[in-house]
């Protein structure tokens, strides 16, 4: 059989390992494609009347879609980042965990350019930001930095997880020769991303709240809690629904790792408090409007305090090993990560950035309803892509799909010393309906 | 451009000239005046600071951009080419003097009326989706007149000529009357002097 028709074959029993599952499954994935629908419908409204239905102005003219793509970078970048603990502590099942994380990278990836397309004001323009065809202003614009990196390593993951994917479906291994050194490379990008991101904000002299060479770091480190939060929800799924073997001891040591980068995370930002407060130079209105209003604009306080106590909760929830070793308590901290992370890094960077604009006048920001549906759409969007993609990948990694094991199997390039296939189908998802 | 702080009564009409000359939407202002009232009754103080795009010699917008939309033209003007640029709005984010303004829609000045003809014409020259800013009156530039601005001041407060010469008037009334750029510390080598009061 050649290679294209075995890679035909994978790409149609991924299909249809994708069209099959229980009724949970089917509620899910209706669930995500009617948001999807819903955030196409506001988007469509908003090509049709501008920005002007979103609550972005001149004066805060980046909002609630930009602080998400900053946001879901991060998980991008953290995803990946997971490898290095695995290797560290050779963590046995590491080669499904390295796939589970960059499947989360591709997701995460798909929807942060997906939420800087919905802000450009000229998305029949995009194209101006192809490398090749476009007019990209590289080396000098941080942005065009962004644009390559991210396209790079989503290339990256992509390629990693289908190769591996393929090969595990063709009974075979992977090739350590092409995967390692990918994966290897991949973990620079994942800290490139994310400080191209910083750096997006950081340069900008204009912009005191940023222009704070902490920025960078602080991105990682709130990135490598935030990150791992999901997948240490998403691990305990599998070890739940179906046969992964994954040990309790670590996910106990990725809960412990979070609970650094989270200290991390609010040791800068006290670090930059700090400085802004003691200081209290005329930059210190950016950090008053965030943390505590000014003159009477007081819609982000309530955003403002509730990150903190979050962050402060994941914290103490994981640096107490009884804590982190109970499962209701673990799964807290992974929520209350999550969300902290999120107001902190989305709404915290970004408005505050703005507010109040180079004139001193404010504006307050705050996301319509519009703004709302399309970002969900975004995430609706993401899910999606991560659930198609954990149905087919799950199965392979169990050996449950594979070539030799489909009805039409060629002979001639099934590997030897095969175990009769299971009765039933196939392509049976066996209790992998999470 | 020299702008002498002196001379400036805060009549606004750099303001309402720069809208005729350029029919921007509301809320767009390419040339502005900001008033500002200090102190407290019988010590009290009003001043007046004309703002309009400095085409800065190291432009963080035209650093940030990342299509290469925002460029310097010729005699160092900072444009905008408008069918290159995306929307990104990265450049609105760059400027530390506010002088970059998203264009989203065609809005009525009397709503519930429609365009009048002269918005209609006038909107016709702004591509919407787009950022949009001062450009130093260039056409009229270039065919020989000063920026509307310059051109309508009524205390003749403005001064428009190429710093680049170390005899024309503005270069003079820099060196003479001690020219002051606006935020220098920022490092964006603004084109735009203001003469102290």
């Amino acid at each position: 059989m050649t290679t294209l028709r075995q890679f035909s074959r994978f790409v149609a029993g991924s299909i249809g390992l994708m069209l099959r599952g229980p009724a949970v499954y089917w509620v899910w994935v209706a669930t995500l494609v009617a948001l999807v629908a819903s955030g196409v419908a506001a988007y469509v409204t908003q090509v049709s009347e501008g920005l002007i239905v979103t609550a972005m102005r001149d004066q805060v003219s980046w909002g609630f879609y930009i602080g998400n793509f900053t946001f879901l970078v991060g998980v991008a970048a953290a995803a990946v980042v997971l490898v290095i603990p695995a290797y560290v502590y050779h963590w046995k099942p590491i080669r499904e965990i390295v796939i589970i994380g960059e499947l989360l990278a591709i997701s995460a990836i798909v929807m942060s350019m997906l939420f800087v397309l919905v802000d450009v004001g000229r998305p029949d323009r995009v194209w101006h930001l192809i490398p090749g065809i476009g007019h990209m202003n590289f080396p000098r614009s941080l942005l065009a930095w962004d644009v390559l990196v991210l396209n790079l390593y989503f290339v990256v993951n992509v390629v990693v997880v289908t190769h591996i994917l393929y090969r595990a479906f063709s009974g075979r291994e992977y090739d350590k020769r092409f995967v390692v050194p990918l994966v290897l490379l991949s973990i620079p990008l994942a800290v490139g991303i994310h400080t191209v991101t910083a750096f997006l904000y950081n340069g900008l002299a204009a912009r005191p709240y940023w222009n704070a060479s902490i920025l960078a770091p602080q991105f990682l480190a709130s990135a490598f809690s935030s990150g791992p939060a999901i997948l240490l929800i998403l691990l305990q799924l599998l070890r739940r629904f179906t046969r992964f073997e994954i040990q309790q001891s670590a996910i106990a040591k990725i809960a412990e790792l979070m609970a650094y980068a989270m200290f991390l995370n609010l040791f800068l930002h006290g670090a930059e408090a700090f400085k802004e407060y003691y200081s209290a130079t005329e930059h210190l209105r950016f950090t008053q409007y965030w943390f505590e209003g000014l003159d009477g604009h007081r819609t982000m306080v309530p955003y403002a305090w509730t990150a903190v106590s979050l962050n402060l909760t994941a914290f103490l929830l994981f640096i107490v090993p009884t804590t982190r070793n109970n499962w209701i308590t673990l799964n807290l901290g992974c929520v209350a990560t999550y969300a902290g992370v999120y107001i902190e890094k989305g709404m915290g960077l970004i408005i505050p950035g703005l507010t109040p604009d180079t004139l001193g006048e404010i504006y307050e920001y705050y996301p319509t309803i519009t703004e709302v549906r399309v970002a969900a759409g975004v995430f609706a969007v993401g899910f999606l892509v991560f659930t198609l993609l954990l149905k087919v990948a799950v199965p392979i990694s169990l050996g449950e799909f594979q070539s030799d094991r489909m009805p039409e199997a060629d002979a001639a390039t099934a590997p030897r010393g095969l175990e009769p296939a299971p009765a039933g189908s196939a392509m049976s998802l066996r209790r992998t309906d999470h | 451009m020299v702008i002498d702080l002196k001379r400036c009564i805060g009549c606004y009409g750099c303001q309402l000239s720069c809208k005729a000359e350029h029919g921007t939407p509301p809320g767009v202002f390419f040339a502005r005046v900001v008033k500002r009232e200090f102190g407290t009754f019988p010590n009290t103080q009003l001043t007046f600071l004309p703002l309009l795009c400095f085409h800065c010699t190291d432009a963080a917008c035209v650093e940030v951009c990342p299509t290469g939309a925002s460029h310097y033209r010729q005699g160092g003007i900072v444009d905008i080419d408008a069918t290159m640029c995306v929307g990104c709005r990265a450049c609105i984010q760059a400027c530390p003097y506010g002088a970059r303004y998203y264009h989203d829609e065609q809005a009525a000045y009397f709503p519930g009326q429609g365009l009048t003809p002269y918005e209609q014409r006038k909107y016709a020259t702004h591509t919407t989706g787009v950022v949009m800013k001062c450009n130093f009156c260039i056409d009229r530039v270039t065919s020989g007149l000063e920026p509307a601005c310059v051109a309508n001041c009524a205390s003749r407060a403005r001064v428009f000529g190429d710093l680049d010469d170390p005899h024309s008037e503005v270069s003079q009334l820099v060196r003479l009357r001690g020219g002051e750029q606006l935020q220098p510390e920022l490092g964006t080598r603004p084109n735009v002097y203001y003469l102290p009061v």
